[in-house]
C-alpha cells in the first residue's frame, strides 16, 4: 500500500506494532491476579519488542520483532488458607508484575500511537495539497 | 492533436510584398530574420507540446499501476502539459488572427 | 475520444480503486463479526502486465480474503490497516481523477482553437 504516499504506510506500521503493545500490556493488568498452585508457574508479563522493518535497506517501518514473556515463573508466594489452591502451608502464587510498571508501559504505547496518528494526518495534509496543484 | 491551420499558414501562400512566413526553405532564402524564428519557435514548442503531454501520460500509467514513487512528480507533469498546450494554442489563435487582420488589409 | 493507452489505464484504476473503497467499508464494518475475513482487492499487478501487453482493458481486478492471523472470534480485520486503506485509496482515486481531469483539459484545448 504505501509507495506512493509512503508515509501513510510507515506510520500505520507504528499504528500495528502499539496497538499490539497497548494489548500486551492490558492483557498483563488483566491477569495480574490469576492465583495458581505453588508448584505451578505463575502468569508471566508479556514484552514487545519492536524491531525495525530492515534498517539502512530502504524497506520502512517498525515491526514487531517478537513477544518476549518475562521468564519470572516463580511469581509471589501469598499466604491464603482459604484459597482452594492453596497448598499445605497455605500459599498460592501470584504473577509477579509490578502495576506501576505496566501502567508506564501503557501511556508509552499510547503516546507512540497517538504520535504515529499525527503523522497519519499531516501527511494526509500534505499529498491533498500536493493533489491540489494547479487546481484554481 | 494537431494544431492544424498552422499548416495552411506555413503553404506558402504569399503575402503580397511582405516575405512569406510558412515553410522553412523560403524563409530561410529571405534577409528578415522574424519569420524564421516565428517558424521555429512554432515548430520547437509542437515538440515541447508533445514531450510534455507524453511525459504526463507515462506518469499517468506509472500512477495507476502503483509504481509511481512521489505524487507531485505527475502532478507537476500534468500542469506542465496543460500550460505548454495552452501557450501554443494561444500561439496558434494569435498567428491566425494576425493572418486575418492582413488578409482583410488585401481586400 | 479518451480511449488511448492511457486513458484506458487510468479508467480501469478508478474501476480497481473504487472496488478496494467498498470491500474495505464492509471490512471496517464487518470488524467485530465472527468469522469474517478480511478482504483484499488487488489489480495492480494484472493492470501493469496489461499495460507492458498494449490492452490495459484486459486486467482482472480480484477480490480475494486476506489469511492473515485471526483473533480469538475468527476475525481478522485489522483496524489500523483498513483506516490507511480507505484514505490511501481515496487519494488514489482524486489523483487519478486529476489524470482524466488533465486528459480532458488538453483535448478541450486543442479542440477551443
Amino acid at each position: 500500500m504505501s509507495g506512493l504516499f509512503g508515509a501513510l504506510g510507515i506510520a500505520g506500521t507504528g499504528l500495528t506494532v502499539y496497538r499490539k503493545w497497548l494489548d500486551a500490556v492490558s492483557d498483563n493488568i488483566a491477569n495480574m491476579n490469576d492465583a495458581v498452585a505453588t508448584n505451578a508457574d505463575a502468569f508471566q508479563a508479556r514484552y514487545i519488542v519492536a524491531r525495525a522493518a530492515d534498517y539502512g535497506s530502504g524497506t520502512e517501518g517498525v515491526q514487531v520483532g517478537g513477544a518476549v514473556l518475562s521468564g519470572k515463573t516463580d511469581g509471589r508466594i501469598v499466604n491464603e488458607p482459604t484459597n482452594p489452591l492453596a497448598d499445605e502451608d497455605g500459599n498460592v502464587k501470584y504473577p509477579d508484575i509490578d502495576l506501576g510498571d505496566q501502567m508506564s508501559q501503557l501511556i508509552m504505547a499510547q503516546r507512540a500511537y497517538q504520535a504515529n496518528l499525527a503523522v497519519v494526518d499531516r501527511a494526509k495534509d500534505a499529498y491533498q495539497s500536493a493533489l491540489q496543484l494547479g487546481k484554481g | 492533436m494537431t494544431i492544424g491551420p498552422i499548416e495552411a499558414v506555413g503553404a506558402g501562400s504569399p503575402i503580397g510584398g511582405l516575405s512569406p512566413i510558412g515553410g522553412l526553405e523560403a524563409t530561410e532564402s529571405t534577409t528578415s530574420t522574424n519569420g524564421a524564428d516565428f517558424a521555429a519557435m512554432l515548430a520547437g514548442g509542437l515538440q515541447k507540446v508533445e514531450a510534455a503531454q507524453d511525459r504526463a501520460d507515462n506518469l499517468a500509467v506509472q500512477a495507476a499501476t502503483g509504481q509511481l514513487a512521489d505524487v507531485h512528480e505527475y502532478m507537476i507533469a500534468a500542469n506542465e502539459a496543460q500550460l505548454t498546450t495552452q501557450l501554443t494554442a494561444a500561439v496558434r489563435n494569435k498567428a491566425i488572427e494576425a493572418f486575418n487582420e492582413i488578409m482583410r488589409l488585401q481586400a | 475520444m479518451l480511449d488511448d493507452i492511457t486513458s484506458v489505464t487510468v479508467k480501469t484504476a478508478l474501476t480497481g480503486l473504487a472496488m478496494r473503497q467498498r470491500v474495505t467499508a464492509d471490512n471496517i464494518a464487518n470488524i467485530e463479526t465472527p468469522g469474517f475475513l478480511a478482504g483484499r482487492v488487488s489489480f495492480e499487478n494484472s493492470l501493469r502486465t496489461a499495460v507492458e501487453n498494449g490492452s490495459p482493458a484486459a486486467t482482472s481486478i480480484s477480490n480475494d480474503r486476506s489469511l492473515e492471523p485471526t483473533r480469538l472470534n475468527g476475525n481478522n480485520v485489522n483496524l489500523d490497516h483498513e483506516t490507511l486503506t480507505h484514505l490511501d485509496t481515496n487519494m488514489r482515486y482524486q489523483l487519478m481523477l486529476r489524470a482524466v481531469d488533465t486528459k480532458i483539459s488538453l483535448l478541450r484545448t486543442a479542440i477551443g482553437g
